[in-house]
C-alpha cells in the first residue's frame, strides 16, 4: 500500500470570471506531490498562481477542474477532514484583529480550532514563547512591527497543531535578521514532521529552507527540483571567472562558439559566460593552455534560473 | 456550539476594542431625554411611558444595523474571512454567536432609558401586564437578532450596503411606529408598517404599560415571531450564498 | 497678505479634496434614495409627535427645529473627515508641509456642511407643506442664509472638537454621534430654551444652533426684526468664538500628539 502523501495535486485548473472582464486562468493543469515532512517552495512572480493554489489547498477556494488531496482527503468534498489538518499563514498586514492583543487573537482561533479552554491557554502561551512574543503578548497587534505580526501569523497558523502548513510569502517585508529567525523556525517545524508549502519570491529563502522548489509562472509549473538541481538544469549557463587575462586571450575566448559574453568586472577579474553544453570544457582548456591558473567556475544561482526560465519580464505583470 | 461561544466572547472583546460599538449606549439616554422633554413640555405625562420604549428600539436597531450588519463585511476588509471559512468550526455558528451577543447587550439600553427618565424627570414606568411584557421583550430580541443576521448577510451581497445602512435607521423608526404609533401615520403608509416587526412589537409593549386589557396578544406576538423568523430564514439562506461565493467564485475573499 | 492668499489657496484645494471624497461615497441615486430618504424620515419622525399631540403649533415647532438640525448634524459629521487624515496616513505628510494643518482641517469638511444646509432647506420646504404648514413669503427666504449660519456655526464647533479628539481617533464615531444627539437635546430643537432650567439655558445659548434656530423661528412666526437681528447676532458671536477656539487650540493639540506619538497610528 502506497504511503499517504501530505499533498497531492492532480491537474488542478482554476479560472476566474470577473464581472465585465475576460476570464482569467490562474492555474492551468497543475500537478504536484508533496511527501510528508517536506518543505516545498513555490517560486514565481506576481500573478503566477501561487496564492490561488494555496487557497485551493486550504479549502478556501474551489478548483474549476482537477483534484487535490491533503493526507488523502479531497479538499472539495472532505473539508471536515481537511480543515483540522491544515494551518494557513498568509503574510502581510491583514488577517489579524489589530485592536486585540496577540494573546486574544490566538485564543479566538484556538476556540475555532475546537480546542478546550485549558488547551487554548496552554498552547497560546507555548506558541507565543516559541515565536518570541511572550513579552508583548498583551499588547495590541496594531502596535507591532511587521516582523512581529508575521510571527504572530505563524503562531496563529499553528494553533490547530496543523500537520500541513501553508505559508504565503511569509517573509515579505521582513528585515534580514527577522527573516533569518523565521527560517530557523521553519526548520524546527520540519523537524517536528510537519509538511510545509511555502510560496515566495525570495530566492535565498527558497535555496536555504526548501527541500524542493517548484517554479510556477502564469498558472503552469515549469520545473520541480531541489534547489541545487534546478541550478544544474541550466548548467549550460555556467560562468567562469579568471584573474587578469591578456587581451589576446580574451579576444580568442570570445570567438569560441557557445561563449555568450566576456566582461571585465570592477575588481579586475574577467567573467566568461557560456550558454551551450560542453563549451565550458573548451574554454577551460584554452585558459589552461594559456597559463591562466586562477580559474573559478560556478553554477547559476536560483535567481538566474528563475530569470532565465521565466524570462525578462521585469516589472510588467 | 464552541464556534457560537467563541463568536460571543469575541464580540464582547470587540465592544471594548472598538468604542464605536458603544454609540447606542450613549445615544439611547439622550433620546430618552429628548422624548421625555417633548411630552412633558406638551403637558402629556400620560405619554411619557411611550418615551421610555422608543430609545430601546433605537438602540437595538442601531446595534443590528451597524454592529451586527457589518460583522461579515469587516471580516472581509480585515482579511480574516477566508481563515474563518477554513477553520474547522462552523462559520455560520460563529457569526450567529457574535450577532446574538450584540443583541443581548442591547438590553442594557432598557436600564439606561428608564433610569434616565426616572432620575431626571421623575417618570415612573409601570408595567401593568408583566408576563406579556417580558414575553414581548424576549421575542423582540429574537426577532431583532434574526433580522440582524439577514442584514449581516445581505450587506455582503448587496452593492449599496453602505448607503442602505446609513439611511435605514429613521425610515424604520417611522414605519415601525416606535414612538408615534402607526395609527397616526398617513393611511397609505400603514400597510408597509405591518411588514416591519417593530410596529407589532412597539404596540405590544405600549399596551403592556397601559392598565387596559391587552387584545389579541397571541396573534400579535406571533407576528413578531413570524417576521423575525423570516429575517432569520433570509439570513441563513444568504449566508449559504456567501460561502459559495467565497469558495466558488473567489469574489468575496478579497475586498 | 501673502499668508492670507496662500492659506486661501490651501483651503480651496482642501475643499475640493473634501468634495471629491464625498462624491466618492455618494452617487446621485444613493444621495436621493439613501441620504434624502433618511433625512426626510428623521424630520418626519419628530414632526409626527406634533400629530400625536394633535397640535399644529407643536408640529411646526418640531418640524422646523429638526429640519434645521440636519444642517448642524452634517456639519458635525465633517469631523470624520479630519480624523480620516490620520487614518489615511496623510497626517504626517500634512504636518511636514509648510501650511497650517488647521486650515486644511477646517476646509476639508466644508462641502459636507454645505450639503447639510441644502438638505435641511430641502426638508423644510418639502415637509413643511406636506405637514400642512404655511410659510410667510417672501420673509421665509431669510431662512436660507440663517440656516447657512447655523450650519457654519455648528461647523466651527465641530472643528474645535475635531482638534480635541485628534489624538483619540478611535472614539470619533462615538463623539460625533453623541454630539449630534446632545445638540438635539440642548439647543432648543425639540423644546424651547425657556423649558430648560436657567443654568442649562445659559449653556444652551453658548452652543451652536440655539440662537440661529430662534432667529429662524422668529422669521416664520412673524416676530419683530429686532428679535431676528438679536438672535442672528448672537449666533454669529457663538460661531466666531468656537472658530477662534479651534484656531487657537488646534496647533496645541497637534503638538501634544506629536510629543506623545499618538498621531502616528494609521489604523
Amino acid at each position: 500500500m502506497a504511503a499517504v502523501q501530505a499533498v497531492e495535486i492532480e491537474e488542478i485548473r482554476r479560472v476566474f470570471t470577473p464581472r465585465k472582464r475576460d476570464p482569467v486562468t490562474a492555474l492551468d493543469g497543475v500537478s504536484l506531490t508533496i511527501p510528508v515532512g517536506e518543505v516545498h517552495g513555490l517560486l514565481g512572480p506576481n500573478g503566477a498562481g501561487k496564492t490561488t493554489l494555496v487557497k485551493i489547498l486550504s479549502t478556501v477556494l474551489l478548483p474549476t477542474d482537477g483534484r487535490a488531496l491533503v493526507y488523502g482527503h479531497d479538499v472539495v468534498t472532505e473539508t471536515k477532514a481537511v480543515r483540522p489538518l491544515i494551518g494557513i499563514v498568509f503574510g502581510g498586514e491583514r488577517g489579524l484583529y489589530t485592536r486585540l492583543t496577540a494573546r486574544q487573537n490566538l485564543e479566538y482561533w484556538g476556540a475555532l480550532y475546537r480546542l478546550s479552554g485549558a488547551e487554548i491557554k496552554e498552547r497560546s502561551a507555548m506558541l507565543l514563547e516559541r515565536v518570541g512574543l511572550t513579552d508583548r503578548a498583551d499588547q495590541r497587534v496594531e502596535e507591532y512591527s511587521r516582523g512581529m505580526k508575521q510571527r504572530l501569523h505563524l503562531a496563529r497558523g499553528l494553533m490547530g497543531d496543523a500537520r500541513v502548513l501553508f505559508l504565503d510569502e511569509p517573509t515579505t517585508g521582513m528585515d534580514p535578521l527577522a527573516a533569518r529567525e523565521f527560517r530557523t523556525l521553519i526548520g524546527e517545524l520540519k523537524g517536528e514532521g510537519r509538511t510545509i508549502l511555502l510560496t515566495t519570491h525570495d530566492m535565498v529563502e527558497a535555496e536555504t529552507v526548501c527541500d524542493r522548489v517548484t517554479l510556477i509562472d502564469r498558472g503552469r509549473i515549469l520545473a520541480t527540483e531541489t534547489p541545487r538541481t534546478l541550478g544544474s538544469l541550466i548548467s549550460r549557463f555556467q560562468r567562469i571567472d579568471i584573474d587578469g587575462g591578456a587581451d589576446r586571450l580574451i579576444a580568442d575566448i570570445e570567438l569560441i562558439p557557445g561563449v555568450s559574453s566576456v566582461a571585465v568586472q570592477p575588481d579586475g577579474s574577467t567573467r566568461i559566460e557560456v550558454n551551450e553544453e560542453g563549451t565550458t570544457a573548451v574554454v577551460l582548456k584554452q585558459l589552461v593552455d594559456a597559463g591562466v591558473t586562477s580559474v573559478k567556475t560556478s553554477l547559476p544561482s536560483l535567481e538566474e534560473v528563475y530569470v532565465q526560465m521565466i524570462g525578462e519580464r521585469g516589472l510588467t505583470v | 456550539m464552541r464556534a457560537f461561544l467563541a463568536g460571543a466572547r469575541m464580540q464582547l472583546r470587540f465592544f471594548r476594542a472598538y468604542p464605536d460599538g458603544l454609540i447606542p449606549f450613549f445615544t439611547a439616554p439622550m433620546f430618552s431625554i429628548i422624548f421625555q422633554m417633548n411630552f412633558r413640555h406638551a403637558g402629556r405625562q400620560d405619554l411619557t411611558a411611550y418615551a421610555a420604549i422608543a430609545p430601546v428600539f433605537i438602540a437595538l436597531w442601531w446595534l443590528a444595523l451597524f454592529n451586527s450588519g457589518w460583522t461579515i463585511t469587516t471580516e472581509r476588509w480585515n482579511g480574516t474571512i477566508e481563515m474563518l471559512v477554513a477553520a474547522p468550526s462552523s462559520f455560520a455558528a460563529n457569526i450567529f454567536g457574535r450577532i446574538t451577543t450584540t443583541t443581548l447587550v442591547g438590553v442594557v439600553s432598557f436600564v439606561e432609558t428608564w433610569g434616565v427618565a426616572r432620575l431626571i424627570f421623575g417618570t415612573k414606568v409601570t408595567i401593568h401586564h408583566v408576563w406579556p411584557f417580558l414575553a414581548t421583550v424576549v421575542v423582540t430580541l429574537a426577532a431583532m437578532a434574526g433580522t440582524a443576521v439577514a442584514m449581516a448577510a445581505l450587506f455582503v451581497l448587496a452593492r449599496n450596503a453602505t448607503t442602505f445602512s446609513n439611511s435605514a435607521s429613521f425610515p424604520f423608526y417611522v414605519l415601525g411606529g416606535i414612538l408615534v404609533p402607526v395609527s397616526v401615520l398617513p393611511h397609505w403608509i400603514q400597510p408597509l408598517s405591518s411588514a416591519v416587526f417593530l410596529s407589532w412589537s412597539a404596540d405590544l409593549l405600549r399596551a403592556a404599560l397601559r392598565p387596559t386589557p391587552m387584545h389579541d396578544f397571541a396573534f400579535r406576538l406571533g407576528m413578531v415571531a413570524f417576521l423575525g423568523a423570516c429575517g432569520l430564514a433570509v439570513g441563513t439562506w444568504s449566508m449559504r450564498v456567501i460561502l459559495v461565493r467565497v469558495r466558488g467564485s473567489g469574489e468575496l475573499g478579497t475586498t | 497678505m501673502r499668508n492670507l492668499v496662500s492659506n486661501a489657496r490651501v483651503a480651496w484645494y482642501a475643499i475640493l479634496s473634501g468634495a471629491n471624497d464625498y462624491w466618492a461615497i455618494f452617487t446621485l441615486k444613493s444621495w436621493i434614495f439613501g441620504w434624502c430618504v433618511r433625512m426626510i424620515s428623521q424630520v418626519s419622525f419628530f414632526a409626527l409627535i406634533g400629530k400625536l399631540l394633535r397640535s399644529d403649533l407643536q408640529t411646526e415647532f418640531l418640524l422646523v427645529g429638526n429640519a434645521v438640525v440636519i444642517a448642524a448634524a452634517a456639519a458635525t459629521f465633517a469631523m470624520f473627515m479630519t480624523t480620516s487624515e490620520r487614518g489615511n496616513g496623510t497626517l504626517s505628510l500634512l504636518l511636514a508641509s509648510p501650511s497650517r494643518p488647521v486650515v486644511v482641517f477646517a476646509a476639508r469638511g466644508v462641502y459636507v456642511m454645505a450639503d447639510g444646509v441644502f438638505s435641511a432647506l430641502l426638508g423644510l420646504f418639502i415637509l413643511g407643506p406636506a405637514f400642512g404648514l404655511h410659510f410667510p413669503f417672501p420673509r421665509i427666504l431669510l431662512v436660507i442664509p440663517l440656516t447657512l449660519l447655523v450650519g457654519t456655526s455648528a461647523y466651527c464647533f465641530s472643528t474645535f472638537l475635531a482638534g480635541v479628539i485628534l489624538r483619540y481617533r478611535e472614539i470619533t464615531g462615538l463623539v460625533v454621534n453623541a454630539t449630534i444627539v446632545t445638540l438635539m437635546a440642548l439647543c432648543g430643537v425639540n423644546v424651547p430654551v425657556s423649558f430648560y432650567p436657567t443654568w442649562l439655558g445659559w449653556i444652551s445659548r453658548c452652543l451652536p444652533i440655539t440662537n440661529g434656530l430662534e432667529a429662524i423661528r422668529d422669521v416664520i412666526n412673524g416676530s419683530p426684526w429686532s428679535s431676528i437681528a438679536a438672535h442672528t447676532g448672537a449666533e454669529l458671536l457663538v460661531a466666531s468664538v468656537w472658530l477662534s477656539l479651534a484656531l487657537a487650540t488646534f496647533g496645541r493639540f497637534m503638538r501634544a500628539g506629536q510629543r506623545d506619538g499618538s498621531l502616528e497610528y494609521a489604523s
